[in-house]
This record gives C-alpha cells, sequence and structure tokens, in this order.
C-alpha cells in the first residue's frame, strides 16, 4: 500500500516537475566513473555466498575464462585450455605473475596460482560455509558431492565412525580438481562435460587464496579488506547499506580494456529516487518499472527509453499433485484438465503487467531458454524439431480450453456433477486460506501468489481468464495470498494448488534444469511422478555427442509440455531503462558473471536513445553472425 | 533512594532477562523454512536445504544454543548475522549503522525539542490568538495528514526547489538539512501542542491565580510555577526518547538512504536471522528500560514534591 501509494505520487510528481522544468537532460558524466544505484542490500562482499548483486564480484575477482562482448568464450586468467577426447578432463594454463590486490590498491605478497582456484573448490565443498549454490556444481566435478556429504553426514551426527580431520585428506586424493604446478591447472569431471566452460564463469569457480583466508577466517568477505581482488576493480570503499565504489586495478592483467576508472553504486529505496537521480543527471544508468514508463511516455524523455534483453530466467506454473484440495487433487490426474487450464491462461495479457510495450515478447513457452544453446549445426536449442512448434506457437485459445474442460468433465465427473473419487470436506491450507469442498463442480482451484501489487493483479487476471474460458460452472478460483515467507507459508507446506516461479539457467546444458524436473528433481515442486520422462532424461544425459544429445533432451522437454506437467509461461530480464553507457559494449553471456562486467564500458555525455540501442544491437548481431558464419 | 534504585535496578535485569530468554525460545519455535529466501528455497534440494540450516547453527537443540549464546555473551561476543549480513560479526554491524541513527536522532530530537517547546510557550501565552491557531494548525496539519505525502513531497520537490541532494552523503553538510527536518517535523509539533496544554491547565489552577492575586508579574508566574509544573509529564519520557533514539527512523532513513539501524530489526525478523535479532531485543529492552527508570529519577529533579520511595514520603 504504502509502496502503492508512494509510486502514485511520484508518478504525478515527475508529470509536474517535467512540466514546470522542461526537461534539463542528463549532466555529462564522463568516462570517469559510472555511476548506478542498488536497491537489495549488499548482504556480504564473499563471492561464494552470493546470491545477488553480482556486478560487485565480477568486476573485481576474475576466474579462469570469461564472455567477450559476443558471448564467446576467451580467456581471462587462464591463457589457454585443452580437454580429453571426451571432454571430461580439462587442463588450464594460467597466466604468469599475478599478485592479488587489496583494498587500498597495492599488489600482496599473494600470488594468483592454481592452488587458489583448488582452495576455492575445497572451501566451498565445506557444508559449514553454506555456499547456497553449491548443488550447481557438486556434480560435474568427479568426487566433489561424496566429499561435500561424508563432510556433512559427520556434520549430522549420522557418520560417527569418522572425524572431519579423518575426510579432509580425501578431497586431495578423491576430488577432480589438481594443482599441477603452479600454473598449471586440472579438472577432472564425473563424466563427458563439453559445455564444462559454461561452469568457470559461476562465481563458485573464482579463486580463493588460502593463505590470506586463513589470516580472516570466518570473516572471509564480510568487510572490504577482508577480500582480496585480481580482477579489473578493487574495492575501495564499501559503506553498509549506503554505497561501494570500486576503483580500477592498476596491476591488472588487461588493464587496457578497463576504461572506466570507478564504478560507484549507491544504495535508494526504490526505482522512484533512481529515476530522480537519473532525471537531475547524477547516475549514469537508471532503471524503470512500467508504471514509470508508463509516466514518461509522450515526454522528451521518452526517445530514451529502452528495453533491456531477455534472461535465460523462465517462470513457470507448478501444479501441486500432493494437493490437500480433493477436487483439484482428483481433477489433476486428467491431461485434459491441465490442458484446459494451459489453454485458457492468456500469458501475453499476464506479461504485460510487467512489460507493456511488448508483453508478446517476453512469453516464453518452453523449459529451456533459447539463445542459449547451439547445436554443431548452430541451431538453438529450442528450434529443434521436437520444441519449435511449443516455441513459436502461443498456446491461448479460449474455445480449444472449453473443449479440453468438457472433455475432462466427461471422463472424470458425474453426470450430476460429482467428482469421481472426491470426499466432501474442509480443506486446511492456513495461513494461506481455507474452505469447504462439496466434491461437486465447480472445481475449486487454489491460486497462491504473494501480495506484492503486480502479482495481485496476475492473480485477478488469472482468475478471471479461467472463469471466462472454462465458465464459472466448472471452475472457482480461490485466491491465496502468502504475508510474510513464501516458502514458509507456500512452499514447504504445500498450500497451492497453483503457483509460479522463475526458476534460473545456470549453465550451458539442458540438463542444467530437465535434469532437476525429473521425478526426484529438486525442483520438482509439485511433486508429480513421471517414470516416461524420467527414463527420456536418463538416455538423454548419456549421450555424448552434442547433438544428438540436445535432440533427446528436446524429446523429453517435448513430453513435459505436451502432457502439460508444468507450464512455462514468462522470461526474465526485460526492464526498462535509460543510460549514458553505449550498448553493447561490454562482456555479454548468458551464464554466469561475465554481464556483470563493466571491462570495455563507454560512457558518453548524452543519453542512450532507444533508436541507437537497437541500431547497436542490429550491428552487434550482424557482427556475431559474420564470425560464426 | 539507593535502595529503592538498587531494587528497580534488579527488577530491570530481571525484565530484560525474560525478555531475551522468550525472544530466544520464541524465535527457535518459527518453522524452518523461514531461514531461506524464495528464491534459496526452489533451488535447494532437501539434502541442501538440511546441512545449510546446520551450517547456520539452527539445528542444536534450542536450549543448547541458549547455553553457546550466554556463553558467548560473558566475553563481550553477539555472535555473526546469519541471513541478512551472512558471516559478519553482529557487534560490526552495529558500530556501523548505530552512530548515523544517533547523530541524526540527536539532532532532529534536539531540534524538535527547541523548536517545539519554543512554539508551546508562544502559544500558551497567545492563546487564542493568531500565533496559537497557526501553531495548531501546524500540529493538525502534521498530524492528520499521512506522513509519506509530505515526506515524499520534501524529498522530491523541496529538494529540488531549494537545489539540496535528494539522498543522504556524509561529506555534504547541505545533505543532512532535509533528513533533519523530515524527523523533527511531528515531534515539533508534539512537543508544541503537550507544552501548551499542560501550561494553559496549570494556568488555570487556583494557586496560580492566588499568586496572581498575590501580585506577582506574568513572567514571574509563568517562569517559576507554570513553566515547572507543565514540564513534569514531559520530563518523564524524555530519558526514553533519547536513548531510544539508535533504534533509527525506518521511512526517513529509506528515503534518504541513511544506512542507519531502521529497519534493521524489521528486516532481521522477516530473515529470521537470530543473531541479530537477539542483539537488537537486547539493546532495545536494555535501553527502554533504563529510559523509563531514568524518566522516573528526572521527575524528582524537575519536582522535590515527588518522591520515590515510602519511607521518605
Amino acid at each position: 500500500m504504502r509502496k502503492m501509494f508512494k509510486r502514485f505520487i511520484a508518478v504525478a510528481l515527475a508529470g509536474m516537475l517535467l512540466a514546470s522544468s522542461g526537461c534539463s537532460g542528463g549532466a555529462g558524466n564522463g568516462a570517469a566513473a559510472y555511476k548506478s544505484t542498488f536497491m537489495q542490500t549488499i548482504e556480504t562482499l564473499n563471492p561464494y555466498l552470493l546470491t545477488g548483486n553480482y556486478s560487485f564480484v565480477a568486476n573485481t575477482i576474475d576466474g579462469l575464462v570469461e564472455n567477450d562482448r559476443y558471448g564467446q568464450y576467451v580467456p581471462s586468467l587462464a591463457q589457454s585450455w585443452t580437454s580429453n577426447d571426451d571432454d571430461s578432463v580439462w587442463t588450464f594454463k594460467l597466466r604468469e605473475g599475478l599478485k592479488w590486490v587489496n583494498d587500498l590498491g597495492q599488489q600482496t605478497r599473494y600470488p594468483v596460482t592454481a592452488h587458489d582456484f583448488v582452495e576455492a573448490l575445497r572451501y566451498v565443498s565445506d557444508p559449514a560455509v553454506g555456499a547456497k549454490n553449491f548443488s550447481t556444481i557438486r556434480s560435474v566435478i568427479s568426487g566433489l558431492s561424496d566429499y561435500y556429504f561424508a563432510l556433512d553426514d559427520i556434520d549430522s551426527g549420522d557418520d560417527t565412525t569418522r572425524t572431519r580431520e579423518d575426510v579432509y585428506p580425501t578431497f586431495d586424493t578423491d576430488v577432480g580438481v589438481k594443482a599441477i604446478d603452479d600454473y598449471t591447472l586440472e579438472y577432472t569431471l564425473s563424466g563427458s562435460t563439453p559445455y564444462f566452460l559454461s561452469y568457470l564463469v559461476i562465481e563458485l569457480f573464482l579463486p580463493l587464496n588460502k593463505a590470506f583466508l586463513d589470516t580472516v577466517g570466518e570473516s572471509y568477505g564480510t568487510a572490504k579488506d577482508k577480500l582480496l581482488y585480481n580482477g579489473g576493480y578493487y574495492i575501495s570503499d564499501w559503506d553498509r547499506d549506503k554505497q561501494v565504489i570500486m576503483t580500477q586495478n592498476p596491476y591488472y592483467w588487461d588493464k587496457e580494456h578497463i576504461t572506466v576508472k570507478t564504478l560507484e553504486y549507491q544504495k535508494v529505496a526504490d526505482e522512484v529516487t533512481g529515476l530522480e537521480l537519473f532525471q537531475r543527471g547524477e547516475i549514469t544508468s537508471a532503471t524503470l518499472t512500467a508504471e514509470q514508463f508508463t509516466a514518461l511516455k509522450g515526454t522528451d524523455w521518452e526517445k530514451n527509453i529502452y528495453l533491456s534483453e531477455k534472461s535465460p530466467l523462465t517462470y513457470w506454473f507448478t501444479f501441486n499433485y500432493h494437493s490437500d484440495n480433493p477436487e483439484f487433487a482428483a481433477m489433476l490426474q486428467n491431461v485434459n484438465f491441465r490442458k484446459a487450464i494451459l489453454y485458457a491462461m492468456d500469458r501475453v495479457t499476464l506479461s504485460a503487467l510487467w512489460e507493456p510495450e511488448n508483453p508478446a515478447f517476453f512469453t516464453r513457452n518452453t523449459i529451456i531458454p533459447e539463445e542459449t544453446m547451439y547445436n554443431s549445426k548452430g541451431v538453438d536449442y529450442t528450434d529443434q524439431p521436437n520444441l519449435k512448434p511449443f516455441k513459436d506457437q502461443i498456446p491461448y485459445d479460449p474455445a480449444k480450453a472449453k473443449d479440453f474442460m468438457l472433455k475432462a468433465i466427461e471422463e472424470s465427473v458425474d453426470p450430476d456433477g460429482t467428482i469421481r473419487g472426491v470426499t466432501p470436506g474442509y480443506v486446511d491450507m492456513l495461513p494461506v486460506t481455507d474452505f469447504n469442498v462439496d466434491g461437486k463442480l465447480p472445481i475449486d482451484l487454489v491460486f497462491v501468489c504473494t501480495q506484492d501489487e503486480l502479482e495481485i493483479k496476475k492473480s485477478l487476471l488469472f482468475r478471471e481468464m479461467m472463469i471466462s474460458a472454462l465458465g464459472s460452472e466448472n471452475i472457482n478460483v480461490i485466491l491465496g495470498y502468502s504475508v510474510n515467507s513464501f516458502s514458509e507459508e507456500v512452499f514447504e507446506p504445500m498450500n497451492f494448488d497453483l503457483v509460479d516461479d522463475s526458476y534460473s539457467f545456470r549453465f550451458a546444458d539442458p540438463s542444467a534444469n530437465l535434469a532437476r524436473i525429473t521425478t526426484d528433481g529438486s525442483m520438482n515442486e509439485g511433486g508429480y511422478d513421471v517414470p516416461e520422462y524420467d527414463a527420456l532424461v536418463e538416455r538423454a544425459l548419456a549421450a555424448t555427442d552434442i547433438d544428438q544429445r540436445y535432440e533427446l533432451f528436446s524429446e523429453a522437454e517435448k513430453y513435459m509440455l505436451e502432457n502439460v506437467y508444468l507450464m512455462p509461461y514468462l522470461t526474465g530480464g526485460g526492464s526498462y531503462n535509460m543510460t549514458h553507457e553505449v550498448p553493447f559494449t561490454t562482456p555479454q553471456g548468458a551464464f554466469g558473471l561475465s554481464k556483470y562486467k563493466m571491462k570495455g564500458a563507454i560512457i558518453q555525455d548524452t543519453p542512450i536513445t532507444a533508436a541507437e540501442y537497437s541500431q547497436r544491437k542490429e550491428e552487434l548481431e550482424k557482427e556475431k553472425a559474420s564470425m560464426l558464419g | 533512594m539507593i535502595k529503592y534504585i538498587l531494587r528497580r535496578a534488579a527488577q530491570s535485569l530481571a525484565t530484560i532477562c525474560l525478555v531475551i530468554f522468550a525472544v530466544f525460545m520464541l524465535l527457535r519455535m518459527m518453522p524452518k523454512s523461514g531461514y531461506f529466501t524464495r528464491e534459496d528455497y526452489i533451488n535447494m534440494d532437501e539434502g541442501m536445504r538440511e546441512s545449510y540450516l546446520r551450517s547456520l547453527g539452527v539445528l542444536d537443540p534450542p536450549l543448547v544454543q541458549f547455553k553457546d549464546f550466554i556463553g558467548k555473551l560473558f566475553h563481550g561476543d553477539l555472535g555473526r548475522s546469519i541471513t541478512v549480513y551472512p558471516k559478519t560479526p553482529v557487534l560490526d554491524i552495529l558500530k556501523e549503522k548505530i552512530p548515523y541513527s544517533a547523530a541524526f536522532g540527536l539532532a532532529a530530537e534536539i531540534l524538535s525539542m527547541t523548536v517545539g517547546m519554543a512554539m508551546g510557550l508562544v502559544m500558551s501565552r497567545e492563546k487564542g490568538r493568531w500565533p496559537d491557531r497557526l501553531g495548531t494548525a501546524y500540529a493538525v496539519g502534521v498530524r492528520a495528514v499521512p506522513s509519506l505525502v509530505y515526506l515524499f513531497l520534501i524529498q522530491i520537490w523541496v529538494s529540488k526547489q531549494l537545489k539540496l541532494p535528494l539522498l543522504y552523503y556524509g561529506n555534504r553538510p547541505n545533505s543532512w538539512i532535509l533528513p533533519l527536518v523530515s524527523m523533527a517535523l511531528s515531534s515539533i509539533a508534539w512537543y508544541a501542542i503537550w507544552l501548551r496544554r499542560f501550561m494553559v491547565d496549570e494556568e488555570n489552577k487556583e494557586y496560580i491565580q492566588f499568586a496572581r492575586v498575590k501580585g506577582f508579574s506574568k513572567k514571574y508566574i509563568t517562569k517559576h510555577h507554570i513553566w515547572r509544573n507543565a514540564l513534569v509529564p514531559i520530563a518523564i519520557g524524555l530519558p526514553s526518547d533519547f536513548l531510544l533514539i539508535v533504534s533509527g527512523s525506518l521511512v526517513i532513513e529509506n528515503l534518504y538512504s541513511i544506512p542507519g539501524t531502521g529497519g534493521l530489526l524489521v528486516e532481521a525478523i522477516k530473515r529470521m536471522d537470530n543473531n541479530l535479532v537477539q542483539a537488537l531485543v537486547m539493546l532495545y529492552a536494555t535501553l527502554s528500560v533504563l529510559g523509563v527508570f531514568l524518566g522516573d529519577l528526572l521527575v524528582v529533579l524537575v519536582d522535590p514534591r515527588i518522591k520515590l520511595s515510602g519511607k521518605e514520603a
């Protein structure tokens, strides 16, 4: 409410101010500094514990490889690399003579060596450290998962025969990472992994100096002097919840490509303040909400607003296959019921809540994002015959939805309107909702989201869509909202029939997500049981030839989509922005940290126009095409 | 008097201990999934969640955790934040944040006291005339209009008109003005309206009329009788007001990006950062109890007729 109200004033004021002062245009921001804002608290600078605010780590610590502005993997701390025939052993040659830098920009006595990469892995594979993203990497490196769970079993008391001290040495013998000498690093992987490079841009693979770690202990990364830097910048100032200033590292190996002297981020309460700072010429770039964008339409600023790219993050709907609501639980077993919901949902309209300008562009109908992986012939994974029909066709068709619904009712509901196998009773989904079911049509469906303003709008729209397409005599949508913690009130007790959430895509193989939504998969929130799909994934995982692997995975994905076990519907990314930074001059990459790097950034005096943005994008596409062609 | 102080101190200590224990146990009774953000939760599988909780140290029995907590407390160790600022010592966080809130709070308190009391004095002296009406209008206005409306207007519009910075910057004193004024606005009204009320109340009492009949000047009566008596109800809250400035201002700190303690407790509770919640509750509970205690002592100083222990009376 407070936020809503504030936005309202902000929009009104923005209009007022523009009218009164006539827009003054952005003041010049030389290449000396890039200034921006952040809203989410920077919890820590410890790279391995991060779950957001990646720019600070991406610009201050380099890993083995990075992406260039075309998204290709190029050398960073590794100068070159080779892999064996089946891509299961990778050897990296590191740059020599580099030293870690401290928060004063001085070189320390600690060199950057292959050992730092070994130590980093040792650090994150200790459960006591609490690296939340560890599951992303644990199965790729041979022996890593076993080491982690050996320690975990000791901590939990499940294993009383050994102590932690007994297990520590096994890291050097059993885990597939080895410093052959100071500048040669070798990873032994669990199996053939041609996409291993896409892992190496993930923060968990960044190096860590053991000697320094020993001096700071548990406080590693909790302050700017409790961390060492080897990237283009070092953190020269960190005022908790106020600002972060990164200053150019004078000893950086790729110094000539660091074009901006300092990167300065300050905390603001919300987008309203960010936009105001931008309009007053105090910051280089700002992100806008859809409402701010609407408010600025028709003003001189409009031409400067561009829409940033889609991200590989995918939003999908999850059905609860173990719902306490017997009506929904009974109907969900019927594939036609699931299809009815799929075809009744108008994802373009839902997308417009966030992206009023081009809502269809931000819909996604596949589980795996497009433009992230290409087979040997350069065909996008999602453009394979199995998936192309899904990708191209937005499944919204109220008439078809109604047909499916009638079919489902015919199959699962008695002529007198009694849903088969349902005992009437009381459904307790508190604190979200509670209600009585009569076991008759209409079918009750509980849709749950947070109390965010747009989320509430989304839930209301969703209900409207269901009722208008399927008929209120057939479906009754009950809306529920979490008050505080979504995981505590909704996910853990499974207090929902339908929820949607976003799922990141962390490395360049379909298994990154497809292998996690199997029956036992960690992302199978709804608890479905689909052995057919599991078998398809199993088969795909065994394939080592990329083309075959992609084809098999696409078959598995097709099975999932055809039977509507879950419903992908939106992409992440795509925010409205204004900036003085020339677009597409910095590294781009679907995965990991490279996309946050400011290497090569060019800041111009006037804000970029949307036209310039599209032109630059086109140029980049052309360059990319000619490079690949 | 000494005896009274000792007894009160013992009572206060017991209260604080009880609060700490209750909060400690209540935190441990919350569902474990509250330690995860929504993203964390869906991105981790059951085994990872379990081991993450263990790394936070929240899987031990609550009483064992409490024993550890007390043990560390005696060594001046408040533990480390677990979810809001992972692994950062709580003491460091407080050391960084309290100075901001304390400085702004203190300045705002002094500003509102001086301006508010001066206003109250003028209003009571000019009762019924335009300065009084103006003051009342201000007080009613500030209290009736939702504070976000004018706070936001000040930040966006006034800052533009006066060419003042939109946010707080440590090295730009002109950026301190707006947050300071914003913080003081409503407590100025509070001081003004209550002081006026108490003074008008006293003015109508018989002893004042008696003093007037005796021929004392209006100025003398105001200074020696009315003012002192009117101050008593205000004085009792002063120590608390001053001590609790360390808790910061949620809205204003947020608006102007002042990195103080405002909102820290709320955030810590939301993210279930046990160690941070405990430290803050301990701090605020101690200061509140101390504030009430000092308030009682201050009243004695202001009004010698008030005695704290039965015997002396």
